[in-house]
């Protein structure tokens, strides 16, 4: 409204000079891989050898993207009363496609088989390839961050606690 | 009349493949939380023109990439369609998302489209609710490799309208199976 013409104009350069004096923060992606935060969610991880197929996380999942076959199978034990029955994975899928990366399914496993894992680079040509079998699903393994460590300051875990307990108990 | 490639060769088919790689217009049709993700990955911190992929064309006349990020209803999916249509020739597009590539936690919703594919060709899929800018610049370059692979003539290559398609196999089948069958087949 008032003032010195070209003042408007002077801010914009000025501003625009600021900036050419510090570096570029773009992220060169291709050429170098992202920094990413440890719990980020990009794909979920499946540990086989942990399932015995609950159903918990099929059940639970808001989009019903897992799907689970199982069958049962007979232990025979030499000197049981009788057999035993335990649960046979024949089929882990997850339908990325529909996932919404909500976690669900891994908060409730109750044998930590499912693991969140940081990788993004699964877009496919082919929608059908986003369903990832348990065979894709395991791949995944090798790729889960480690979990972050104790906070210094927070409580110490349990089992800390009661092995410090029993030290002591040993030592007084 | 014989195929270009064959006409021109090799190199001119590499020349036009190089060219179309690396100058995608790119038209956004962002129509929920996805479209944000799209414009980060637009903006200086993750940049896609690095790519070769040139943000926000005019309209879709001018455009050969659309990304379709976010949910897909019913109601707007004439409008999709009308505006790839709109788009000349050597089109590409990109569903981004889970709720473009399948419906997502929509799917069984009254008012989504199951996936922007029931409408119009999708070349990449790329999954997250929503995906991280990585994942879309993942995609670009999974898009380029396939533009660099394919057969490319005067007009792009022409991918079958998966309405159409629909349409006349269902004609063909005479029957709801076609439509209803499973996207895999059943385990032993």
């Amino acid at each position: 409204m008032s003032g010195v013409p070209g003042t408007g104009l002077a801010k914009g350069l000025a501003v625009t000079l600021g900036a050419m004096t510090r570096r570029a923060h773009t992220r060169q992606y291709p050429d170098t891989p992202p920094d990413l935060p440890p719990r980020s969610r990009g794909v979920i991880a499946l540990l086989e050898e942990n399932c015995t197929v609950c159903m918990l996380c099929a059940r639970e999942c808001p989009d019903w993207c897992i799907y689970i076959d199982s069958h049962k199978e007979e232990v025979h034990t030499p000197g049981a009363a009788r057999a035993r029955q335990r649960n046979v994975l024949d089929r882990f899928a997850i339908d990325f496609s529909l996932c919404m990366y909500c976690g669900i399914c891994i908060e409730v496993c109750p044998f930590d088989a499912l693991f969140w894992t940081p990788e993004f680079e699964y877009a496919e040509h082919d929608i059908r390839e986003l369903l990832h079998e348990k065979g894709r699903l395991g791949e995944w393994m090798v790729t889960v961050p480690p979990p972050p460590a104790n906070d210094p300051n927070g409580e110490p875990a349990k089992e800390e606690a009661a092995a410090r307990k029993a030290a002591e108990g040993a030592a007084g | 009349m014989a195929s270009l490639p064959e006409v021109l060769g090799e190199p001119i088919r590499f020349v036009l493949n190089w060219g179309r790689r690396y100058s995608l217009w790119v038209f956004n049709f962002g129509l929920a939380c996805c479209a944000i993700e799209f414009i980060a990955t637009s903006m200086g911190r993750h940049d896609f023109i690095r790519l070769g992929v040139i943000p926000f064309a005019h309209g879709p006349r001018q455009a050969d990439l659309m990304v379709v990020s976010g949910t897909v209803t019913d109601k707007m999916a004439p409008a999709i369609k009308r505006l790839y249509d709109q788009m000349p020739e050597p089109k590409y597009v990109i569903s981004f998302g889970a709720c473009s590539n399948c419906g997502g936690p929509y799917w069984d919703s009254y008012s989504v489209t199951k996936g922007v594919d029931q409408i119009v060709p999708v070349d990449v899929y790329v999954p997250g609710c929503p995906p991280r800018p990585e994942a879309l610049l993942h995609g670009i370059l999974q898009l380029q490799e396939r533009i660099a692979a394919e057969e490319s003539g005067l007009g792009g290559v022409s991918r079958p309208d998966p309405a159409a398609s629909g349409r006349s196999a269902s004609a063909a089948a005479g029957s709801a199976a076609a439509l209803t069958a499973p996207l895999v087949p059943a385990p032993e």
